[in-house]
């Protein structure tokens, strides 16, 4: 099953809209002034915007939904899974027709348009210090905007390498590639066995952060201090050049253009591809399609430095919600220890919360242990207003030098210029 | 009431109930656009200062916009002129008597019962690389040894939507011109044949000048839903690789939705339509003028 | 039937063949996948032909797109648009016909603008239209209705275009006939003219069904809740933005989707050509 099954009676979400004020308005013509506010409680309907990340993504949050109104008598949760590439969308279609949800799953990256334009609730009036301790510091900041925290991390991951045992082994790096001259030494081989070296995605959302790897890798960074983009640099030219000069040798799968991140581990999963970086969630997918797959996990190879790229998505609260009691109390359910244990297995991310992290399935995991130490060295995301026109012009980039069109030098040249020119407006 | 407003009362009183529907479907919308065209407008459509032409001339500064253009003009022409010449001959055939003719009526129609999203999705899948049947076929007939990354770059991607776009749009421009043949009356023919006309020149002297309201028709209609067909390149391409099969409504989308930047999408909205009004009026006057006598 | 014209069908045949092939290639594509098992779809390399005939896949489709709801949805919005664009065009494409008056030209004009205008342009346009209209406890977002009024408003031109012109070849002497014998002008516009129009009114709304069928965009801002989305929708859903697609599923689905209108129009395809032949160009 892959989307939620259909709720028993389902009415328009913007009821909240005016069914709220309208029972309440009922209710007290019927009972007398003094039943007014415990209407208003009984009358509150929470909604909630979820992103698709799994087929348990819609059953999950059905199943907190269920357990939460079964403590809460009285609020009712309306749970809506969105996919991915139509989450922005509809959040933004929803706030510009002035019915955006109470809470809504939202990448991070976009947190700081939602709170400039005043979209967003900030939540420290809501968060006891007991609740912020829940959390391990480094997933909480990113939530944070001028010091107020707006977006609790609801998912996290890191990226590794994962390797394919027996290409690896045969090519004379059983434990898999610690450097990119390993990773350039082993995809020759696997070349040479007729599979693909090295997984080198070019197409759609995260392309650019695929490059990103081996600028981190090489020291590089993407922004400078003076708010300009600086991946142009010595590091930028060297990590595009590396990849380039992989595609040109064939040590990537052919038409790197033509490979989004689910085909690559489409790839690996079918055994024919060598090496790919993604995020741990593909552990989950190959134990239940490629069983028998042997395979391991390292830290992103490193140029002159180990890093890693960290990404959160978070849960906001909006302005707009005229539910926030209760919308943060669905909130606090969602964080608790087990609920979010849950949530982490299904999905396969990473634990935002000390407890989480603590319990025995994480602390056993040696694969996501791979990840979990990677963090300190962790890059994020950074938290400028209109990162997506950064992201566009370096995929632009990275694509046409992929595609022979450019050269490293002169195509970062160019994307440094266009996202300086939309960070400026 | 004047005699001539009288008349004039009873076929307005008709209209009515259209232009009202339309207009309050549209207006609204449409103002809204023009509106946020001349403001900054931030992601969440909140309206900032006013920003006269600054939405405009942010967008004719942009390479990619000029770029986009152009493909889109390519893409409109492509697709339509080729729609017209598959359409013509298949209509001469299916506008004969012949065995199977209304199974092969049936069978030219089909790809309009799909809906562009769902046929854009189909044919992104059969060209995929490792698990397309495109590949596999070819492969196994001999013409291909590798399999080719079809929708790695734009020199085949953008070819691929280009055949796709003229094969959606095939049913609607043969039921056209299917209807045009079929107002043809015979006779002409036989009169055509005892004059000693041959096949060829009956149809360069007969049928072409009769179809031609006909072809125009196709052309207008067919070039306004090309222009703004958004699911064919959105599906298989989203507008790359590195822009190379970008075209206005899906540069237009990319602006608003991804790129949180309303305001320059409102002014890519006028542009286009400007475009259009352009070509319909220009294209509208031509064929009058070449109707005369 | 004599040789010759045997011959002239397989001629027909042939020159037709390279269209016909590629016309049944995706419906080949649909079939072959949405018969095969999960392992089978990524195989390397592809085969046409299942390893075994996986129906469950349909089952499996069903449930994950909700196609049930879906496909009542899709015929509620493509029937009731159909309803409302015919009801308000026929009047409209009757004064186009029969009037000539002041503002002819006007109405005709905006018609075009109309269809100028794509819907993905106005989207966000739309969307807070409805958002501003109250309807039952919310507003029109989230309902059938405001799908079904804007796809009526979309298919308007086309309708008025199409029904006009057809409504022009109905001789006016059998309405004016009536007239003479006592027939009010309503009247006989309903007892003679109408019952003359009905083949056109069913061609106009076999177009505006399929389109309100197939519309995507404005069904996608639109609709939210899963009870609410249209078929178009929901096939599109199991695609985007998935970490995984399971093709099977989703070739089941189009192939699904697809048929009931396939078979609207194996059936109705000589009606659509008439109709068209005497409305497209006047």
């Amino acid at each position: 099953m892959r989307i939620l099954a259909l709720p028993p009676e389902a009415p328009p979400m913007l009821r909240r809209l005016t069914s709220g004020l309208r029972r309440a308005a009922l209710g007290a013509g019927a009972l007398g002034v003094a039943a007014f506010a415990p209407q208003i409680a009984r009358a509150a309907t929470v909604h909630v915007t979820v992103a698709y990340y799994s087929a348990a993504t819609g059953p999950y949050f059905k199943q907190m939904a269920a357990a939460f109104e079964k403590t809460h008598p009285g609020t009712t949760i309306k749970i809506d899974v969105v996919n991915w590439n139509n989450l922005q969308q509809v959040l933004q279609t929803d706030v510009s027709g002035g019915v955006p949800p109470d809470i809504s799953i939202i990448g991070t990256r976009w947190l700081l348009s939602f709170v400039k334009d005043g979209i967003a609730e900030p939540l420290d009036s809501f968060m006891t210090p007991a609740f912020r301790n829940r959390f391990i510091p480094v997933f909480l900041k990113p939530g944070e905007i001028g010091g107020k925290v707006y977006g609790l991390p609801i998912a996290a991951s890191a990226r590794a390498l994962f390797y394919n045992k027996t290409l690896l082994t045969k090519a004379g790096f059983p434990n898999g590639p610690k450097t990119w001259n390993d990773v350039i030494a082993a995809a020759k081989k696997i070349k040479a066995m007729g599979a693909y070296g090295f997984g080198l995605q070019g197409k759609e959302i995260e392309t650019d952060v695929y490059w990103y790897y081996a600028l981190w890798s090489y020291g590089g960074h993407l922004m400078g201090a003076n708010g300009k983009v600086a991946f142009d640099s010595a590091a930028g030219v060297k990590a595009l050049t590396l990849y380039k000069t992989m595609v040109d040798q064939g040590l990537t799968e052919p038409g790197v253009t033509n490979y989004t991140r689910e085909d690559l581990q489409n790839l690996f999963k079918q055994g024919r591809l060598g090496m790919v970086i993604t995020a741990p969630f593909l552990i989950g997918q190959i134990a239940k399609e490629a069983p028998k797959l042997a395979y391991g996990i390292v830290p992103v190879p490193t140029g002159t430095v180990q890093s890693t790229y960290a990404v959160t998505d978070s849960i906001v609260m909006f302005k707009a919600s005229k539910v926030k009691k209760q919308a943060w109390q669905f909130l606090d359910f969602l964080f608790t220890k087990d609920n979010r244990v849950l949530f982490n297995k299904n999905e396969g991310f990473l634990p935002t919360t000390r407890a989480v992290a603590a319990d025995p399935y994480f602390q056993d995991n040696k694969q996501l242990q791979v990840f979990v130490n990677l963090l300190p060295k962790a890059h994020f995301a950074p938290v400028i207003r209109g990162w997506e026109n950064v992201a566009k012009a370096v995929i632009d980039a990275v694509q046409s030098v992929y595609l022979g069109k450019a050269q490293p030098a002169a195509a970062l040249k160019t994307a440094a210029t266009s996202a300086d020119r939309a960070l400026a407006q | 009431m004047t005699a001539s407003a009288r008349r004039a009362f009873a076929p307005r009183m008709l209209i009515a109930p259209s232009f009202v529907l339309a207009l309050f479907i549209i207006a609204y919308p449409f103002f809204d656009i023009a509106r946020m065209s001349v403001y900054h407008v931030s992601r969440f459509g909140i309206l900032g200062g006013f920003a006269g032409l600054a939405n405009f001339r942010r967008i004719f500064a942009d390479p990619v916009f000029i770029a986009t253009v152009w493909r889109t003009l390519v893409w409109t022409g492509a697709v339509v002129s080729g729609t017209i010449l598959v359409s013509l001959p298949v209509s001469l055939v299916l506008n004969e008597n012949f065995h199977g003719q209304g199974l092969a009526r049936t069978l030219v129609m089909l790809p309009w019962s799909v809906s562009l999203t769902m046929s854009a999705i189909v044919w992104l899948w059969s060209f995929d690389a490792n698990h397309g049947m495109i590949n596999a076929t070819l492969q196994s007939i001999g013409v291909l040894r590798q399999p080719v990354q079809w929708m790695a770059r734009a020199s085949t991607a953008f070819p691929i939507e280009i055949l796709v776009g003229i094969l959606v749009s095939v049913p609607f421009v043969v039921t056209i011109f299917l209807g045009g043949l079929s107002s043809i009356p015979s006779d002409i023919y036989e009169a055509a044949r005892i004059d000693g006309a041959g096949r060829v020149q009956q149809f360069w002297r007969l049928t072409l000048p009769l179809l031609r309201p006909f072809i125009s028709l196709a052309v207008v209609l067919n070039v306004i839903y090309v222009f703004n067909s958004f699911p064919i390149i959105w599906v298989m391409t989203q507008g790359g690789p590195a822009e190379g099969t970008q075209i206005l409504v899906t540069y237009l989308y990319e602006l608003a939705f991804r790129l949180g930047r309303p305001g320059e999408a409102a002014a890519v909205s006028l542009a286009m339509l400007a475009i259009l009004m352009v070509f319909t009026t220009i294209y509208v006057r031509m064929q009058m003028r070449s109707a005369e006598p | 039937m004599n040789e010759r014209n045997w011959r002239k069908s397989l001629l027909c045949w042939l020159v037709l063949s390279p269209l016909i092939l590629t016309t049944l290639f995706p419906f080949a594509v649909m079939i072959s996948t949405a018969l095969k098992p999960a392992a089978d779809v990524l195989a390397y390399p592809p085969r046409w032909l299942p390893s075994r005939f996986d129906w469950g896949n349909f089952v499996a489709m069903w449930k994950a797109a909700n196609f049930g709801v879906a496909l009542l949805n899709s015929l509620i919005v493509s029937l009731g648009s159909t309803a409302l664009a015919i009801l308000v065009s026929v009047p409209a494409a009757y004064a186009l016909a029969r009037h000539s008056f002041v503002g002819r030209g006007f109405y005709r004009q905006f018609l075009l603008f109309t269809q100028m205008l794509s819907p993905i342009l106005l989207v966000i346009g739309l969307f807070r239209l409805a958002a501003s209209i109250p309807w039952g406890n919310g507003t029109l977002v989230n309902t059938r209705i405001g799908l079904i009024v804007p796809y009526a408003a979309f298919q308007i031109a086309f309708a008025v275009w199409m029904l006009s012109s057809y409504f022009a070849t109905i001789p006016r002497d059998l309405e004016e006939a009536a007239w003479l014998e006592g027939c009010g002008k309503v009247r006989a516009v309903l007892r003679v003219f109408l019952p003359l129009a009905l083949p056109a009114m069913a061609v106009t709304a076999i177009f505006t069904f399929i389109n309100g069928w197939n519309e995507f965009a404005v069904a996608l801002t639109m609709l939210r809740s899963p009870s609410k989305r249209t078929l178009t929708v929901q096939v599109v859903n199991l695609v985007a933005g998935r970490y995984s697609i399971e093709w099977n599923q989703v070739m089941a689905a189009t192939l699904a989707a697809t048929l009931p209108v396939a078979a609207l129009f194996a059936w109705l395809q000589r009606y659509l050509v008439k109709g068209l032949a005497l409305g497209a160009v006047k």
